[in-house]
């Protein structure tokens, strides 16, 4: 059951005002503003170059930004990088690796905050039996132990998915979590994050490019195109497609024309 | 893992004994444990061993072995230090040309002759560091400027392109002075000779300390493995502790090379070794490379100073020696991918 309210009274989750943002000199998101409450699942579709994962990042800190965006009220360009990181986690979209660690190292190294001090604090049980849980909570549990270079992209996604989990953050990130997931894990990660969702008012924000998915998952979409909020609203307003025509319209009809015009003129090469 | 540990504990000890034990002399276990027990804890004065034997033990062998101890391993941490957080298994100070900056630092000093007021002695590593410090930020920051992602080729490129230039102007300045030129070449070779408890006593205590910082960082090296961005997400500071690091790692470098000259390729190899045996994690990687790195310097000098005796080659002519092909392996091994 979606709840759309701009304001409840109280802070919410997250806020977003007049955020632009971008790279060098080129605007990617021109003035972006929304509210999140707590417990929300929201998907961000949109077609390619939108601004959509640019957008998580700027949520995330992780590039400047211009306007404000608040955390539980507190604008995050005073906050510190922990305090964020305590709030916030993020599954990117490519993650590289170049040193092979094992599974539950990395997904260790989510507890990163909880156990500062170098090599003098090594994990406590309740570290270690946290992320054994979280491995456990993707379907890990049998490769805990491999080096995560010798995995699948599917395992990978899911290892920092853990590692996101293990950081035990308010709100989770998910730049294309489906990526590189076969159809069972696409459904059990949602899944799953459903659960958390209801589980003490936790976020979840998501781009997805799969229409279907958003609208089986989501119980909010922000609609983006070309760095601009076309339509925020709850799932169902997006259910008779006229939103989505006109943001992904031009793309796709172009996109059908011309396949269809290359394929008429083959086809009059191969009668002559 | 921890019998790992233990074994290359035990494994540093030999090798330590080892090296002081072979050379020009040979001299067996038992008057070394003698003679350090007699000096250290003053147990059973002189152990009838006679004054040259104990000169050479106490005098020439020990610091030698000490000195080389350290700075291979403050090489190796600062290559591991330099490979996390440039994520690039092939960085290392040599590769990028803070080696041959430190070397250019200590060049000058040499030539001109200074000598800080109050800083005296440590004036030679203070300009090692400050060198190695600007090379490195010259060549990180001439790849940045090159190629924003910091690609694997570009670094080994700008880096190479610095040491070769400051390498030049070292080789410039030790013919126009001509009466240095004999201690310009040994800097740009490596050489432990001469090394005595002064050197040790100054240079033991400062690696020390560089690496015991290092070791506060250990998580933050793991995570900037991942790349900035990444690091950012989990809460670190990655703009600050790359510096913090990247310092570090600088100093440890410029202050090895101020006293032992340049000495390639240990920061490359002892890392990487220690992550194909033990793991990648940087609680595991940081002290035992420092302990591989060590023994590596060890047994370079070992045959460095014995295989042509009387004579001696300088020892990063032996480390180069492995250490080239082994660049070649791992660079070619891993464009293979």
């Amino acid at each position: 059951m979606c709840i759309f309210q701009e304001e409840r009274g109280d802070e919410g989750m997250l806020r977003l005002e007049n955020v632009r943002c971008g790279y060098d000199e080129i605007e990617v998101i021109k003035g972006v503003s929304f509210h999140v409450n707590k417990g929300d699942k929201i998907c961000i579709i949109g077609p390619n170059g939108c601004g959509k994962s640019t957008l998580l990042k700027a949520i995330a800190g992780l590039i400047k930004s211009d306007g404000e965006i608040y955390l539980s009220g507190i604008p995050i360009r005073k906050m510190k990088r922990a305090e964020i990181a305590s709030k916030i986690a993020m599954l990117r979209q490519n993650e590289t690796i170049y040193f092979p660690y094992t599974v539950f190292e990395t997904v260790l190294l989510g507890r990163y905050l909880h156990m500062k001090g170098g090599i003098f604090r090594s994990p406590s049980k309740y570290d270690r039996d946290f992320v054994l849980e979280c491995i456990d909570r993707v379907g890990l549990s049998d490769v805990k132990d491999r080096q995560i270079n010798t995995l699948s992209g599917g395992q990978l996604q899911r290892v920092f998915l853990a590692k996101a989990l293990a950081q035990e953050p308010d709100l989770i990130l998910l730049d294309e979590p489906t990526n590189h997931l076969d159809l069972k894990y696409q459904i059990e990660l949602m899944e799953y994050l459903n659960q958390w969702t209801q589980k003490d008012g936790h976020t979840v924000i998501g781009v997805l490019h799969d229409i279907n998915l958003a609208m089986h998952f989501a119980d909010k979409i922000l609609l983006l195109s070309d760095g601009k909020i076309t339509k925020y609203g709850c799932t169902n307003n997006f259910v008779d497609g006229k939103l989505l025509e006109q943001a992904y319209h031009m793309d796709i009809k172009s996109y059908m024309q011309n396949s269809l015009k290359i394929w008429e003129e083959s086809a009059v090469k191969r009668t002559v | 893992m921890k019998i790992k540990v233990v074994f290359a504990l035990l494994g540093s000890i030999i090798i330590c004994m080892l090296g002081i034990a072979i050379g020009s002399v040979l001299i067996p276990f038992n008057d070394i444990i003698a003679v350090i027990g007699s000096k250290v804890l003053g147990t059973a004065k002189d152990a009838g061993i006679d004054k040259v034997t104990l000169s050479i033990i106490w005098d020439m062998r020990i610091p030698r072995v000490l000195m080389a101890f350290a700075v291979g391993a403050a090489l190796s941490v600062s290559g591991a230090i330099m490979q996390s957080t440039l994520k690039n298994p092939l960085a290392s100070s040599y590769t990028l040309g803070v080696s041959s900056g430190a070397a250019f630092g200590a060049g000058i000093v040499i030539t001109a002759g200074l000598t800080l007021p109050i800083l005296g002695f440590l004036t030679l590593p203070l300009a090692g560091f400050i060198f190695g410090m600007l090379t490195v930020l010259g060549a990180v920051a001439f790849a940045a400027s090159m190629d924003r992602s910091m690609d694997t080729n570009t670094i080994i490129l700008s880096g190479m392109v610095f040491s070769l230039f400051v390498n030049a102007m070292l080789t410039l300045m030790s013919s126009l002075k001509r009466e240095d030129a004999q201690k310009l070449i040994m800097w740009q070779m490596g050489s432990f000779s001469q090394k005595s408890w002064v050197h040790v006593m100054i240079f033991l205590p400062i690696a020390f300390i560089l690496i015991f910082f290092t070791l506060f960082y250990v998580r933050e090296l793991d995570l900037l493995t991942f790349g900035e961005e990444h690091a950012k997400a989990a809460g670190v500071d990655a703009n600050k502790v790359k510096w913090i690091l990247l310092g570090l790692s600088s100093a440890l470098t410029g202050c090895a090379v101020s006293f032992s000259g340049v000495i390639g390729f240990v920061d490359l190899v002892a890392p990487h070794v220690v992550r194909k045996i033990y793991g990648s994690s940087h609680r595991i990687v940081v002290p035992i490379s420092a302990i591989f790195g060590g023994c590596f310097m060890v047994v370079a000098d070992l045959i460095a100073r014995t295989i042509i005796s009387p004579s001696e080659l300088p020892v990063g002519a032996v480390t180069a020696l492995v250490g080239a092909p082994f660049f070649g392996y791992v660079y070619f091994s891993g464009r293979k991918r």
